[in-house]
């Protein structure tokens, strides 16, 4: 017993240093990457923003079924036709994400209309974008239940059928805004943390289910319509990224089964400082880098 | 020519901070007095919470105790009752009764802090029974305790009211005064759970890593309207050996170095951490460790090291215990 103990331990360090060296390579070397010929993809919120360029982006990779939820028909039925354009077997449905029951009843139609979902993209996203005193109670809850709670259901949902496959994929569409807080936002800032949890618990937990997997995507400030106003102190070096940036991102990171996904790479930094740096001096830099007034031109979707 | 010195000024104040941080490494700050102030704590009537309350208690600070449970919040209040007594009778052995000390009081109220209307009219009494409250220790916590394929939907909203939407509401119940009189605490007991996660507590993690998002949103909103005298301590303890995590189990060679904690030792930490104006503190002081790996390491490193651990699937056996007790044909659910 204690032998194996031993070489367990001795084996450690050297494990810790493959996974690094692997992670090294993998940004270098390509990998085996997802084909999605035969993969129906969900995304929840696809009508517009970076859901509408998600369902462009799977679309243009050779997604064999494309489908969106959302709640505004109009933008569900516009992005719909274009995906059919492109050639793509595209439905849409509305559905409140929010609303547990309507989740279950949609998931039901769309399997018996459609079949099972093999990627689910919880993109669906809202934001109240107020400080804490000036938000209302039922936004409050709103921007909960859409962006966290939302992304249980719809795994619920989902996920069994994929583990009884074994095939399937989970992705999340996060923000970095879950790992770094800022003032004005602590709506989106809670759920977004949540949301990051709940991917990082089930990653940990489907790591032992093979053909299942999971990617979280956390960009940075991306220029849609959702943080319209919102405005960064230097833009130059710290420019918003683009939607069909942070999509092609996403859906590579889907093919190559990559856990978590930052957008940009610089965020990794952010993160390390954040860890590293006593908190007053975090908040020194926040305030000069302006994250402490991005939100007070917010306007949001309108 | 005004960004070059705002940038020298920011660099200035960071290695400022620095050097405070490492000064009280090595100087023992004082201990803030909390005699005569009054301190909130919610979840009072079990764990960590009736441990916050006598030693708020010992310190001579009134309390204002909130608990769904009834009994256990009047044991608290008893247990207070009592230091409070010993601290009154030591008081006359040593002085006499020349002047007239204040003398501290522990209200108790039922509360189910995942409804919204609950806290705010519970709110609405202590502001008329006890007045303003000076710390607001957001403590209260469940766990659903199964598998989330497992779970029943309604125990996974549960644990998202309680132990995240919860801080929503008592924090906007006792802030605008805490903002008005530019005074106050207010202390977030979260989780290692807030930090990192583990396969099986889904609904745990995301509810610990809210409530800390919440909090880091909400010390980031006072710090940008300059209101410096409200406080904000954030408590991450590692698994505490009050029994809502029962059957919990790292590696067996693994657990020396990450022994469960007592739940004197956590709050006297804690404590500690909240006395002396700390913005965060983590228990034991491995987990330090642990999050800052987690930021540098890439994920297969992490599994790697969850894994050498054992602290992947943890929870397994806890959920396990959970699915036994259930089979009792009783509902039973961690708090």
């Amino acid at each position: 017993m204690d032998l194996k103990n031993i070489c367990r331990a001795v084996l450690f360090p050297v494990q810790m240093l493959c996974s690094i060296l692997k992670a090294g390579l993998s940004l270098l070397l390509p990998c085996k990457r997802r084909d999605l010929s035969g993969d129906v993809v969900l995304i929840t919120g696809g009508g517009r923003g970076i859901g509408r360029h998600l369902a462009h982006e799977f679309a243009k990779q050779g997604a064999r079924k494309v489908i969106l939820w959302g709640r505004t028909e109009k933008c569900l039925k516009e992005t719909s036709e274009e995906i059919t354009l492109l050639g793509t077997e595209c439905h849409y449905f509305v559905c409140d994400v929010g609303n547990r029951e309507e989740v279950y009843q949609q998931a039901k139609i769309l399997r018996e209309k459609v079949g099972d979902v093999t990627i689910l993209v919880n993109n669906a996203a809202v934001v109240h974008g107020k400080s804490l005193m000036n938000s209302d109670d039922d936004a409050l809850l709103k921007t909960q239940h859409i962006n966290t709670l939302g992304q249980f259901w719809t795994t619920k949902a989902f996920l069994p059928r994929m583990l009884e496959l074994c095939n399937g994929h989970v992705v999340c569409m996060n923000s970095i805004l879950s790992i770094s807080a800022i003032p004005g936002a602590i709506d989106y800032c809670t759920s977004k943390a949540s949301s990051l949890a709940f991917m990082e618990s089930l990653t940990l937990g489907l790591l032992d289910c093979p053909g299942v997997g999971c990617t979280t995507v956390l960009p940075f400030h991306t220029n849609t319509e959702m943080f319209q106003g919102m405005r960064v102190r230097f833009p130059q070096l710290f420019p918003p990224l683009k939607p069909e940036t942070v999509a092609q991102r996403t859906v590579e990171g889907v093919r190559s089964n990559k856990a978590f996904v930052h957008l940009p790479w610089t965020m990794h930094i952010l993160i390390i400082l954040k860890n590293l740096l006593p908190l007053s001096a975090l908040e020194e830099i926040q305030r000069f880098a302006g994250s402490y007034t991005c939100m007070n031109t917010f306007k949001g979707r309108t | 020519m005004n960004i070059a010195v705002e940038f020298a000024v920011v660099m200035f104040k960071v290695v400022w901070s620095f050097v405070l941080a490492g000064t009280k490494w090595i100087v023992r700050t004082r201990e803030k007095s909390v005699v005569g102030q009054v301190c909130l704590i919610t979840g009072a009537g079990s764990g960590l919470g009736r441990l916050f309350a006598k030693e708020f208690a010992r310190r001579g600070a009134s309390l204002v105790l909130w608990d769904i449970n009834r009994q256990g919040n009047e044991e608290t209040a008893d247990m207070v009752r009592d230091i409070y007594r010993e601290i009154t009778s030591k008081r006359e052995i040593i002085g006499g009764i020349q002047d007239v000390p204040f003398q501290p009081q522990v209200y108790t109220f039922v509360c189910d802090v995942s409804k919204r209307e609950n806290v705010y009219c519970t709110a609405e009494k202590v502001r008329a029974e006890v007045g303003n409250i000076d710390f607001l220790i957001n403590n209260a916590g469940v766990v659903s305790g199964h598998h989330l394929l497992e779970c029943p939907d309604e125990l996974i909203e549960r644990t998202m009211k309680v132990n995240c939407h919860a801080h929503f509401w008592t924090t906007k119940a006792f802030l605008p005064k805490m903002l008005e009189q530019n005074h106050g605490h207010i202390v977030t007991i979260a989780s290692s759970l807030g930090l990192f996660t583990t396969a099986g507590v889904e609904d745990y993690c995301a509810s610990k890593f809210g409530a800390i998002g919440f909090h880091e949103s909400l010390s980031h909103e006072l710090r940008a309207s300059e209101k410096d005298g409200i406080k904000m301590t954030l408590v991450c303890p590692f698994l505490v050996d009050t029994g809502m995590f029962k059957g919990c189990k790292i590696r067996k060679e693994m657990a020396p170095f990450f022994p469960p904690l007592k739940p004197e030792d956590c709050v006297t930490q804690a404590m500690r951490a909240i006395l002396t104006d700390q913005q965060m503190v983590c228990t034991p002081r491995a987990m330090y460790a642990v999050t800052f790996m987690k930021t540098i390491l890439p994920f297969d490193a992490i599994v790697c090291m969850y894994r050498f651990i054992g602290a992947d699937k943890c929870m397994y056996p806890f959920l396990d215990h959970c699915k036994e007790s259930m089979n009792n044909n009783e509902t039973k659910i961690g708090s």
